[in-house]
């Protein structure tokens, strides 16, 4: 594994190249790549067992085994191998991602549950906590001040101190979007978003994708099988089946793939 | 006065130093004898588990592990700084750091079974270690006097403050406030954050940059120093260790407080505390005198109960009696309004 013969195009952010995963004889995903380019939203669709998941469990180094290079254009405007990186480390870099089923901490209020994503900025360790020095406290106080200010952008700052335990799904959706912003992210994997919300509230919620890849200035990667939703947040979608790549575009140019809709709708025998 | 009142309401550094200065005010009760002599000895037993229950509430409540090692290290810590003073001749305070940084070492390693193991398993091969400890207790002479036991003195301070029995007991007093102040620190820090964290969804820890093996291990240190603060304490006030204490029933009782008490709390470990070894001490042993054990009965009925049908600690019995009051005073006033309002409707 080497990048030393890589060059990264000036405008890309993400750069997938040959990716690979295989459980046992099954080859999830088979020699895929795709890149995103700086302040793009992109989608990742296919059909039920098209390996999106795989995809994001390995470009967010959950999947260790993969085959194949994951190139990032970090914070410091490098571009690193995510393959090196060990994935409590991938979100310093600037890759940051949510999941499908939220996985926040129930016990905790909401905007504690902003502070955890803002763990990888914290720079003062134990001691000084456990002292409570001045800068200990400074430190604290700026990342809730942040936290205010991302929750205020999503209009549930109200909320701030409640229990995440009992809120609404809508709710919850919308925290673990904010959780991801506390770490100033280049990049935000975006696991089914709008999973499990009403027609207005996906409404809403692609308003909010679009509006807060303007204000927060990060490229967007996100799965979702609500078509709708997708065509009409992405600028551009990548499609995929059964592990393969079948075509990148604009949602127009997806459409109207003659791959694409042979793998949703099925192929015209006649 | 309301206004002082209102301002420190919620304030935990103002509950903590308060429940110091209460404890504080008993032996002097016990002096002007209104309470007995031995009360002291039996707050200063509860105040030092109380120490080594935080250890174990962090571990457990914000870590989500387990660990039944814990009596095995408060044995460690009463015949570590006994062996650092008495044989090795260290001062008070070095014999504590001693102590602290061998079990330590014993901690993380510890700790290190907890990367590979989880649940139950984990709290297998952590009770293997605590009887491992009870062993070494009962057998190496030189460290132990095994069944002899061994003796210490109240410490020095410094070199030159000797502390008499009352002063060991404020002692331990503040050093439990000391450590209530640490563990909140921790556990509204960046640290507890990530603890929670890690325990509640690992892989979403891990996405948020949450590194789950340095954190375990930190889970395991705090709680064996809590554990060994608390056995160098327990040598400090009792003056004598003998190798039979340090067994699976005091590690199930240091349990017993945490949950019984409240996980996450820390008030609610000392309250834990409280119940499970200062009521059968104080009130049941005398009032059941002829029924033998009957503290073991007590804790485990309590540990039933609360488990299910109060999973999250007595301390919070406080605050939902508060709204139990209100919601009942609402309903009340409730139900006067609409008698009021059917009296009108009849008088029309």
């Amino acid at each position: 594994m080497s990048n030393e013969n890589y060059k990264m195009d000036d405008n890309l952010v993400l750069d997938v190249k040959g990716l690979g995963m295989q459980f046992g004889g099954l080859k999830a995903v088979d020699d895929l790549s795709f890149n995103i380019k700086k302040d793009e939203i992109v989608g990742l669709i296919g059909p039920n067992g098209a390996g999106k998941t795989t995809v994001f469990n390995c470009i967010t180094q959950f999947y260790k085994e993969n085959t194949g290079h994951v190139y990032l254009r970090n914070k410091e405007d490098e571009v690193v191998l995510l393959n090196e990186i060990r994935i409590d480390n991938v979100i310093k870099q600037g890759l940051v991602r949510t999941f499908q089923n939220v996985e926040l901490i129930q016990d905790l209020s909401i905007i504690d549950n902003l502070l955890v994503g803002a763990h990888s900025k914290f720079e003062t360790g134990i001691f000084a906590h456990i002292l409570n020095t001045k800068k200990a406290r400074h430190e604290e106080a700026i990342y809730r001040e942040k936290a205010t200010e991302i929750l205020e952008f999503l209009e549930i700052d109200h909320l701030k101190e409640q229990y995440v335990a009992g809120q609404p799904y809508g709710i919850l959706k919308k925290i673990g979007i904010a959780r991801t912003l506390m770490s100033d992210p280049k990049i935000i994997i975006l696991d089914e978003p709008a999973a499990g919300l009403n027609d207005q509230e996906t409404e809403e919620l692609s308003k909010l994708i679009i509006s807060l890849q303007k204000k927060f200035e990060c490229s967007i990667l996100l799965v979702e099988h609500d078509m709708g939703f997708v065509m009409n947040v992405c600028d551009r979608i990548c499609a995929i089946n059964f592990g393969k790549f079948l075509a990148m575009g604009t949602p127009d140019h997806i459409k109207n793939h003659p791959d694409v809709q042979e793998a949703y709708l099925g192929k015209d025998d006649e | 006065m309301k206004n002082l009142y209102l301002k420190y309401k919620d304030n935990l550094y103002a509950k903590f130093s308060l429940l110091g200065v209460a404890l504080i005010l008993i032996p002097i009760l016990s002096e002007i004898d209104v309470l007995n002599y031995s009360t002291v000895s039996l707050v200063a037993y509860i105040v030092i588990f109380t120490i080594v229950a935080m250890g174990l509430n962090i571990l457990l409540g914000f870590s989500g592990l387990m660990s039944l090692a814990t009596a095995g290290f408060v044995g460690f810590g009463a015949y570590g700084v006994v062996y650092f003073s008495n044989v090795t001749g260290l001062p008070y305070e070095l014999a504590i750091v001693a102590t602290m940084i061998i079990a330590a070492i014993i901690g993380l390693f510890i700790g290190l079974f907890s990367l590979k193991v989880e649940g139950v398993y984990l709290a297998i091969s952590t009770l293997a270690v605590g009887e491992i400890f009870g062993e070494v207790f009962r057998r190496v002479t030189w460290f132990t006097n095994a069944f002899g036991g061994v003796h210490f003195e109240y410490p020095t301070l410094l070199g030159f403050i000797h502390l008499n029995r009352v002063w060991t007991y404020i002692f331990l007093v503040v050093m439990m406030v000391v450590m209530m102040i640490v563990m909140h620190h921790i556990t509204t820090s960046k640290t507890g954050r990530a603890l929670m964290a890690m325990s509640r969804s690992k892989s979403s820890a891990q996405a948020m940059g949450v590194n789950v093996s340095q954190y375990k291990l930190t889970a395991f240190l705090i709680a064996t120093l809590y554990a060994t603060l608390g056995g160098v304490l327990y040598a400090s006030f009792y003056r004598y260790v003998q190798p039979l204490d340090w067994n699976l029933m005091l590690t199930l009782l240091i349990l017993a407080m945490v949950v019984v008490g409240g996980m996450k709390s820390i008030l609610g470990t000392f309250l834990g505390a409280v119940i499970i070894y200062g009521v059968p001490k104080l009130w049941l042993e005398d009032l059941f005198s002829g029924i033998d054990g009957v503290a073991y009965i007590f804790s485990g009925v309590l540990i039933i109960v609360v488990v299910m049908f109060y999973p999250a600690g007595l301390i919070h019995l406080f605050d939902d009696a508060k709204k139990w009051y209100y919601q009942w005073r609402v309903k009340k006033k409730q139900a006067k309004e609409e008698l009021i309002e059917q009296g009108g409707e009849q008088d029309e």
